[in-house]
């Protein structure tokens, strides 16, 4: 997203403008006001008599309000305008405009004022790969009202403009004459509504205008609750502060609150393109967040349960108890020609429902959310074994049926070229890459301690303890790169070793599958100069035939990725080892002012000497967002036991003193307190010269 | 796991058969009613669905209900019979929807498998 433009959003409406509050959008250019991932405006221009305005500055007010300072004319700023303008803007169902147009002088003046209006109706999908429309357009002018509107058969969305104050409206836009008296104002409201027709709800006004059922709600009083009902961190490096609260302010932005969550929010993967469930980011978001804001898991269980698959779909990569990958709700999917209604094709979302599930109860004690989603649970474990194991040899693997427009890669690393050998050939499909078999065995030995504390089960917890144990041992002897003592990157369809070193190590120790002898080997792979880029660990080893240090997933170095690293890493006892990780992970946070990017360059910090950022287009994204507080977690040692929270701290030596007060679980609050004393350069083996 | 199993061929009878003769455990945290109006031209039929914890009593009343869902026979049928899936069907506005989609979305898992994967 290049600087000058604008992000406001509430729920999954969002507009993106330049920093005047226009929009221009093309086919293939990701401006204007969407809703529901349908583009609603894609033409938003403000003109007096005829000539466009120049931006003063913007404020971003709340996350979903924004003010613009105007004055007329291009490139005029040094010469004193005669007119200013502020054109406030809050989205909520569309969005509600004030424009405000001040006569700064001592006589009257006349000024035609022009909003130029169109609309595409693109796709989100259609924005990202730049296709044609098939359906038709129309306008009409009626009751002072401009209406844009598009139908494809039953399907309909239409956007509504109207002003509070007299205009000229034609299918283009408003055009106001006005008369501003001397040192007088004149300002006018422009609401324009979203409709989804026949979709159950047919809205009239925006959620925010002016004389809208629904009050404006406090946002600054909402924000501040969020933040007083998180932990308090007290520490004496400045910029931990500083990355903790943006952590928190971010968080909150991205809360999603989907239909059927009665106002109760998850987290959405990123803003503004990801505002919707994802399986996977969704869930490892709440488990980096549980410590602090532990609903967000609570509502994600309940949410993605109530979507959990229930039958065998190929378009859609659906199988009993699968979970879901991703929700939309735009014309493509409408009609089937994306299958994200919603689509199932992930690998991993499964086991970590369970291995979620456990954690929030190992935090919380809430047992009758386990209870409740008992039947969830179990359907989530019976896919790892009844539908999963593609290849019959006991493994979780996956291979598309959606061979149009499924998704090839069901695990965490999507992109094509993100699981290679070494010399850098592709496997064929399908695919078993490590990490789904880490977290296929942690959701077995979680879902037996939910079975025998709660689903009141001994046998079946037997049973699970006894797969897991046999997963294990298998996986340790399959899976272990012999000559690279490490484990490999996944087993290809012939069931031989994609041989590659990659980050997916990390996530094997946060599992806990790794028979404790070979975790050493591990660790010294993940701090050692192949892996280690002095920020973080690459997610393909340097060396490694396909390894580029701005290849997305082979190469960059992932803040989220590096969190469950770093988590891996203290639950086989590395304490120092994930204190470096979250030393360097914090540190690149600093050139960000506290908001990880999605990915950052996997150059040798010694070389670059700042994190160079990955370009994309979502910022913050849930899981770089959640990284902090996972490392805060991961650094303090905390540990929920029985019902104590066990504190081990193990903190870098520049945090100095950290204190992180009033932890919500089972305990009640407590507080938790540490000292900086792990020396970070000490715990990398660093290339030479 | 299905959630109906339907002997021979697929028929919108079949389907409220099978899913008032056992307990639903996808709506065992349901209750509430729901009623599917379904139109052929100047025909109107009603399929009423009472829901208490996942046991389901279907009745051709046409009595109030916290959701309906009105739709046209050909497209309920292919739903019933797993030939178009509702979701999609809901968002193209095939669908007209009075009451809370909390319930339809629970419900809608319980129709059958695609027959043939995708249909359009």
């Amino acid at each position: 997203m290049s600087d000058g433009v604008v992000k406001i959003l509430e729920g999954n409406t969002f507009v993106v403008s330049d920093d005047r509050g226009d929009i221009e959008a093309s086919m293939s250019d990701p401006t204007g006001l969407f809703s529901f991932d349908t583009r609603f405006l894609s033409r938003w221009v403000l003109s007096i008599d005829g000539e466009r305005l120049n931006a003063l500055s913007t404020d971003d007010l709340q996350y979903f309000e924004t003010r613009f300072f105007l004055v007329p004319g291009t490139g005029t700023v040094y010469v004193d305008s005669q007119m200013s303008v502020i054109r406030q803007r809050a989205v909520g169902d569309g969005f509600f405009e004030s424009l405000t147009i001040l006569n700064h002088q001592d006589k009257a003046v006349d000024a035609t004022v022009r909003v130029d209006a169109d609309c595409d109706f693109a796709d989100l999908f259609e924005v990202k790969d730049a296709l044609e429309k098939k359906g038709k357009y129309y306008t009409s002018v009626d009751n002072g009202r401009l209406l844009l509107g598009y139908e494809r058969g039953p399907f309909k969305r239409e956007t509504l403009i109207s002003a509070s104050e007299p205009a000229q409206i034609d299918e283009h836009g408003l055009t106001f004459a006005v008369t501003i008296e001397p040192h007088g104002r004149w300002s006018t409201d422009l609401e324009v509504v979203t409709a989804l027709l026949g979709f159950g709800d047919e809205r009239a006004r925006t959620k925010y205008g002016r004389g809208s059922r629904h009050a404006k709600p406090n946002m600054e009083r909402d924000l501040e609750k969020w933040i007083a009902d998180a932990p308090a961190l007290e520490c004496d490096w400045d910029s931990m502060k500083t990355t903790y609260r943006r952590s928190l302010v971010d968080l909150a932005a991205l809360r999603f609150s989907p239909l059927t969550a009665s106002g109760r929010s998850l987290p959405a993967a990123g803003l503004p393109w990801f505002m919707t469930m994802f399986g996977r980011d969704s869930i490892f978001t709440s488990l980096q967040s549980l410590p602090f804001a532990p609903e967000l898991a609570a509502t994600t269980l309940r949410e993605l349960g109530e979507r959990q698959g229930s039958r065998t779909d190929d378009f859609r990569d659906e199988d009993p108890g699968r979970i879901l990958h991703e929700m939309r709700y735009g014309e493509m999917t409408a009609f089937e020609e994306r299958p994200h209604s919603p689509y199932f094709g992930c690998a991993d979302a499964t086991p970590l429902y369970v291995v979620l599930l456990d954690e929030y109860e190992r935090w919380t004690g809430d047992t009758k959310l386990v209870r409740d989603l008992e039947y969830e649970a179990r359907a989530a474990l019976n896919w790892i074994d009844q539908y999963a194991d593609l290849m019959g040899n006991g493994y979780i693997s996956y291979q598309r049926r959606n061979e149009d427009t499924g998704l090839e890669n069901q695990c965490w690393k999507d992109s094509w070229d993100s699981i290679s050998y070494r010399d850098g050939r592709l496997p064929g499909f399908p695919r078993a890459t490590c990490e789904l078999q880490g977290y296929a065995y942690d959701a077995k030995v979680r879902g037996a301690r939910l079975a025998r504390l709660v689903w009141n089960d001994p046998a079946f917890a037997e049973k699970l303890e006894k797969e897991a144990a046999a997963l294990k041992r298998r996986f340790n002897r399959d899976y272990w790169v012999e000559d690279g003592e490490y484990f490999a990157l996944a087993l290809d369809s012939e069931g031989k070793q994609v041989d590659a070193l990659a980050s997916n190590n990390g996530h094997l120790l946060w599992s806990g599958i790794v028979d404790k002898s070979k975790a050493k080997a591990v660790a010294r792979h993940l701090m050692g100069p192949r892996l280690f880029s002095g920020w973080g660990v690459r997610t393909l080893a340097e060396g490694e035939q396909r390894f580029n240090p701005i290849g997305y997933h082979v190469g960059t170095v992932w803040p989220f990725d590096n969190s469950f690293i770093a988590w891996g890493l203290r639950r086989y006892g590395f304490k120092d080892e994930a204190a470096t990780i979250a030393a360097g992970i914090l540190d690149a946070a600093t050139f960000f002012e506290g908001r990880l990017p999605e990915a950052f360059g996997g150059y040798e910090r010694t070389q670059t000497k700042y994190p160079v950022q990955y370009p994309t287009s979502c910022s913050p994204q849930a899981w770089s967002t959640g990284a902090p507080l996972l490392l805060l977690r991961t650094m303090l040692g905390l540990e929920p036991i029985g019902e104590y929270l066990a504190v081990d701290p193990a903190l870098p030596q520049q945090i100095g003193h950290l204190e992180l007060l009033d932890i919500p679980g089972r305990w009640g609050h407590m507080d938790a307190f540490g000292r900086g004393r792990v020396d970070v350069a000490k715990r990398t083996t660093r290339r030479k010269g | 796991m299905p959630a109906t199993k339907q002997t021979g061929e697929p028929s919108t009878q079949g389907f409220f058969d099978e899913l008032g003769a056992q307990h639903q455990p996808l709506l065992a945290k349901t209750t509430g009613t729901l009623r599917f109006d379904v139109t052929e031209s100047d025909n109107l039929e009603c399929w009423h669905i009472t829901i208490t914890n996942g046991d389901v009593v279907v009745s051709r009343e046409v009595a109030d209900a916290d959701t309906i869902i009105r739709l046209e026979k050909s497209l309920f049928d292919e739903i019933v019979c797993g030939r178009a899936n509702a979701m999609a069907a809901g968002l193209r506005g095939e669908l007209a929807l009075e009451g809370s989609p909390e319930l339809v979305m629970r419900f809608q898992r319980l129709f059958p498998a695609l027959v043939a994967g995708r249909t359009s």
